[in-house]
């Protein structure tokens, strides 16, 4: 590598691109100091604000400053008006809030098509108030930068102001403390968690006015994974709580990453080791800060990332577990009857859909049995399809699977050693973080050269921008029709199916549920907690290793955006709107996000059922996803069906019911001692 | 990872199988300090095999931060701990479970969203544990191995009558019930040494005083030694052979029960002043006047009433 050197205008470059991050991790910080919740949307409400700007300013030829004002004032009760959606969804489970914003994100973007905000013409220089430049040594600092220079440390000082004096300030420190006692001494826990939300809309608004200059349009990709990790570090930095750590972490993440871009040059390895580097960075932030996080009151917090989903099971008659199995058995047939019907398009997408599924099962495993959340699930299905694409050919097709499955389940195994000194949120964020350095540094290198050895290791994609393999064959069937595929993919799927069940019912997700609810007592009664957590990385890491193989040859050419990190987010979404620790759930939200926009295409109707709005619904009206749902229509079968033998035998309907055990509650005051315990029988 | 732990395990683990029955314990200048705090400040203690010792104190004074230090959840500074004459200090949590240490909580909280009948098995899990490719794949064994751990845990949901909450959720259970569960896993898990913090807390009194039959059977079923942490002084002075009595990390007194009913540090300490703290109500009140007591320590059958008075005479009086 080259010598570093340190241009005052680079650093200075830098410094402006993180008052922007700065005052994004603000807006992450403030709402979940209040509210416990990671906003997604924090950059995606400010967007709307901004491209509505551009409409007053150009299209209704209004006033710079009136528009401003306007814009921001609907950004905050955009906040405001976010908050009181979300706000039922504050005491579940923080990884179901945190796909509810990545929901209100896709409906905010959806906002920003509306012609009502939409401007007429979308690509315009973004409106700047001043025209002030200045330069330093030969670079030229435009308007805009100097605009962001301006507003952003006064934007920030004015909110560390108003937190520190006013009386709604106490209020959010308060709760940041301890939002509990808070409560019980007078502070207005929901008026105060709204007040943070629509500072935080107005700020959202503000970095959005302030970075948009800089960009080619006001559709600021402001959600993109990258971006939003950066703010998202600078917030870590700063604990999720200090504004001013997070602000001035975010201008030194931006200094940072732009010196990283100017001194790190090389066309071809050059984003790959940045991104490598900002991954190391990353890791090394989140450890030393997570030792220091992790204690003390905040612990509490921990708990509230466990899920609280209860495992469904079939607890019904006789007759209930038939319907059930029945329903299972003509869904199978009539899948498995399907590639006969449908054309090669439709072939292709059930694939797909097997494979997503497959990936969905795999988080289930992981973040819904033991509690931990990925965000970055692709980087191992990245790591199977890499795999897929070197020793492809060479081995059959039944070895690979295992094969690749075996060794995902390792570099699994490695991520979640992290896991064991940081959980929860700070989890979440180091294995998206994984999942960058994956899909940027390792698949888009084809080789490079370990430094001290000088031996060249091929470990990426042969071809970053588009690579080309074929599919082999299956004990010498051909899988190179779409439809053969399907099947083939259909049938690694019920295998996985059959394997996940084994795992629920026969002593492995007991195991992993135990320890993530209850480490201390789990380790007390014998159950080895490290390798338990460790052993839930592999399950998940070996299931995803092998549908990346499936992946890689379905999809017979593919990029590293195929491993695009937004796809990690989609599966997340999957198992959450499915039900997080249900097996038919992931299967029915894999249809329902992968396969209902491409059968139906992307009609305005469905992509607003199966984006943010229809996200956002099943997380606020259906906690227990389309799992519950599934178990009611089973019920109501079951009902049916009992109805009508009865009615066959002339007995009236409902008296051969047996009352359910529905009624979890424990019935009260009932000796617990029992008389059974003096009768207690020797082990 | 996946294969870490292959092979049929349907035999004990291998140091299990060396010692059973109930295990001595000894407690040798434990310090155990957080931060500038001692906690446990050179306690020594000496736990004789098959006896039931109760530990009592005022909050604060160390008695769970001992009990956290012989199982191995936090480290002690310095002193040390043996079971049967063999040095703990190498042992984690989970080891020091597989040598025949077991451990209740206070909060009792056990496996939320696990069913009773899943936290039963995860205590036959931690005693027979089965490989994950050998489970995965149905080998006989782990079949096997499943089918046996059913039979157990049928046996001890029948004898404690936990059957109509077999499938519930822990989390959905009471206090009480949870309790149960508490005591059925220790009878699973077939202790040589039980570490019981407060079995009675946050259960109603009337439901206390059917522990203490229950712990005695408890006692004698599984042939171990019980070393047991409570604020509710009755239970402790009718069921315990030893009383051991904790100030500020050190123990004060120790002995049966009568020794230190007059022994004047143990009041100072804990009991109070006069015999009055003793008395305050109690589950020996009602129940026990008509039984005969185990060590002959009875206390004066008070005025009835008052439940739940004495837990809170205990703790509240004390803290400060």
């Amino acid at each position: 590598m080259l010598g570093v050197s340190l241009p005052p205008s680079v650093v200075l470059e830098g410094a402006i691109l993180g008052l922007d991050y700065g005052l994004l991790a603000v807006g992450l910080v403030l709402i979940y100091r209040t509210s416990r919740v990671v906003n997604f949307a924090q950059g995606q409400i400010g967007v709307v604000a901004a491209v509505f700007l551009v409409k007053l300013y150009y299209d209704f030829g209004f006033n710079y400053w009136v528009a401003l004002v306007i814009s921001v004032a609907l950004a905050a009760a955009v906040g405001a008006l976010s908050e009181l959606v979300l706000r039922r969804l504050f005491n579940r489970p923080r990884v179901m809030v945190m796909v509810a914003t990545i929901g209100l994100s896709q409906v905010l973007f959806l906002f920003t098509v509306f012609p009502f905000i939409r401007p007429k013409k979308l690509y315009r220089a973004f409106p700047v108030p001043i025209s002030w430049t200045f330069h330093v040594g030969t670079f030229l600092f435009s308007p805009g930068e100097v605009l962001t220079l301006i507003v952003a440390p006064v934007v920030v000082i004015a909110l560390a102001a108003f937190i520190r004096f006013s009386s709604w300030g106490l209020a959010m420190r308060a709760m940041a403390e301890n939002a509990e006692s808070a409560r019980l001494s007078g502070v207005w826990v929901r008026r105060t968690s709204t007040v943070a939300w629509t500072l935080a809309g107005a700020l959202s608004a503000v970095t959005a006015v302030l970075a948009s200059p800089s960009q080619t349009s006001a559709l600021t990709e402001v959600l993109s994974p990258d971006l939003l990790l950066l703010a998202l570090l600078a917030a870590l930095i700063g604990g999720m709580v200090s504004l001013p750590v997070a602000f001035m972490a975010g201008i030194g993440v931006g200094v940072v990453f732009d010196l990283l871009q100017w001194n790190i040059t090389n066309p071809s390895t050059g984003p790959a080791t940045v991104e490598l580097i900002l991954f190391v960075l990353l890791l090394g932030a989140l450890l030393l800060r997570a030792a220091s996080l992790q204690k003390g009151t905040r612990v509490g917090e921990r708990s509230s990332w466990a899920m609280g989903t209860a495992a469904f099971r079939t607890t019904g008659t006789a007759l209930r577990k038939t319907v059930g199995r029945s329903g299972v058995g003509i869904t199978l047939l009539v899948v498995g009857l399907l590639p006969f019907v449908i054309g090669v398009g439709h072939s292709f997408l059930m694939s797909q859909i097997c494979i997503f599924g497959i990936i969905a099962l795999s988080l289930t495993v992981l973040t819904g049995w033991s509690g931990q959340v990925s965000l970055g699930q692709f980087g191992f299905v990245a790591v199977g399809a890499d795999i897929a694409s070197h020793v492809g050919s060479g081995i059959p097709l039944v070895l690979l699977l295992p094969v690749a499955g075996i060794a995902t389940a390792l570099v699994s195994v490695l991520v979640g050693l992290t896991a064991l000194r940081i959980r929860g949120l700070y989890l979440a964020v180091s294995t998206l973080g994984f999942a960058l350095f994956m899909q940027e540094s390792v698949l888009a290198t084809p080789c490079w050269t370990v430094p001290l050895i000088h031996r060249q290791i091929c470990s990426g994609l042969p071809n970053p921008e588009s690579t080309l393999i074929s599919r082999p064959s299956l004990f010498g069937l051909n899988l190179s029709s779409e439809q053969a595929f399907a099947w083939f993919s259909l049938g690694v799927l019920v295998v996985s199916v059959l394997m996940v069940r084994v795992w629920r019912d026969r002593g492995i997700a007991r195991r992993l549920i135990a320890v993530r609810d209850n480490e201390i007592a789990a380790g007390a009664a014998g159950i080895p907690v490290v390798r338990t957590k460790l052993l839930a990385f592999a399950l998940s890491g070996f299931m995803a290793g092998y549908a990346g193989v499936c992946l890689a040859f379905a999809t017979e050419r593919f990029s590293t955006d195929t491993f695009s990190p937004t796809f990690s987010i989609l599966v997340v979404s999957m198992v959450v709107i499915g039900g997080l620790d249900s097996i038919p759930g992931a299967l029915l939200g894999a249809v329902y996000l992968e396969g209902l926009p491409a059968i139906f295409g992307s009609t305005p109707t469905v992509e607003f059922l199966t984006s943010g709005a229809g996200l956002l619904a099943f997380i606020l009206y259906l906690p227990g996803g389309m799992a519950q749902l599934l178990h009611q229509f089973g019920d109501l079968v079951t009902a049916g069906v009992e109805n009508l033998r009865g009615r066959r035998r002339g007995v009236p309907p409902g008296d051969s019911t047996e009352a359910p055990s529905e009624n979890p509650a424990d019935p009260g005051r009932r000796s617990p001692a029992g008389a059974g315990a003096l009768t207690m029988a020797d082990p | 990872m996946t294969g870490a732990r292959p092979g049929p395990v349907t035999g004990a683990p291998e140091h299990e199988a060396t010692a059973t029955g109930a295990a001595r314990l000894d407690i040798e200048e434990l310090v155990v300090s957080f931060g500038g705090l001692r906690a446990v400040n050179g306690a020594s203690l000496t736990v004789e095999a098959g006896s039931i010792v109760g530990l009592i104190g005022a909050n604060g004074s160390g008695k769970t931060t001992l009990l956290d230090a012989v199982s191995g959840l936090v480290s002690p500074a310095s002193g040390r701990l043996l079971l049967d004459g063999a040095d703990l200090s190498d042992y984690i949590p989970e080891e020091r479970a597989r040598l025949g240490m077991v451990r209740s909580f206070q909060d009792c909280r056990l496996y939320p969203e696990l069913s009773v009948e899943d936290t039963l098995m995860l205590c036959e899990d931690a005693r027979r544990p089965v490989g994950v490719l050998s489970t995965t794949l149905q080998l006989p064994w782990a079949r096997r191995a499943e089918r046996e751990k059913r039979k157990a845990i049928d046996r001890v949901i029948g004898s404690f009558g936990l059957e109509r909450f077999r499938l519930h959720a822990t989390a959905h259970l009471s206090t009480g019930t949870r309790r149960v569960v508490d005591l059925a896993s220790i009878v699973l898990a077939n202790p040589r040494l039980l570490l019981l913090d407060e079995p009675t807390a946050g259960i109603a009194q009337r439901e206390a005083e059917a522990f203490i039959p229950l712990l005695k059977r408890l006692h004698e079923v599984t042939d171990s030694t019980i070393l047991l942490v409570e604020h509710d002084v009755p239970l402790v002075f009718e069921l315990c052979s030893t009383v051991v009595v904790m100030q500020t990390g050190e123990v004060v007194a120790a002995g049966t029960p009568d020794e230190v009913r007059r022994d004047p540090r143990a009041l100072a300490a804990y009991l109070g002043a006069s015999d009055e703290a003793l008395n305050v109500s109690g589950p020996l009140a009602p129940s026990s006047a008509a039984k005969p007591s185990a060590d002959g320590s009875s206390a004066k059958p008070a005025a009835d009433g008052s439940a739940g008075g004495s837990s809170s005479a205990g703790s509240g009086g004390e803290d400060r």
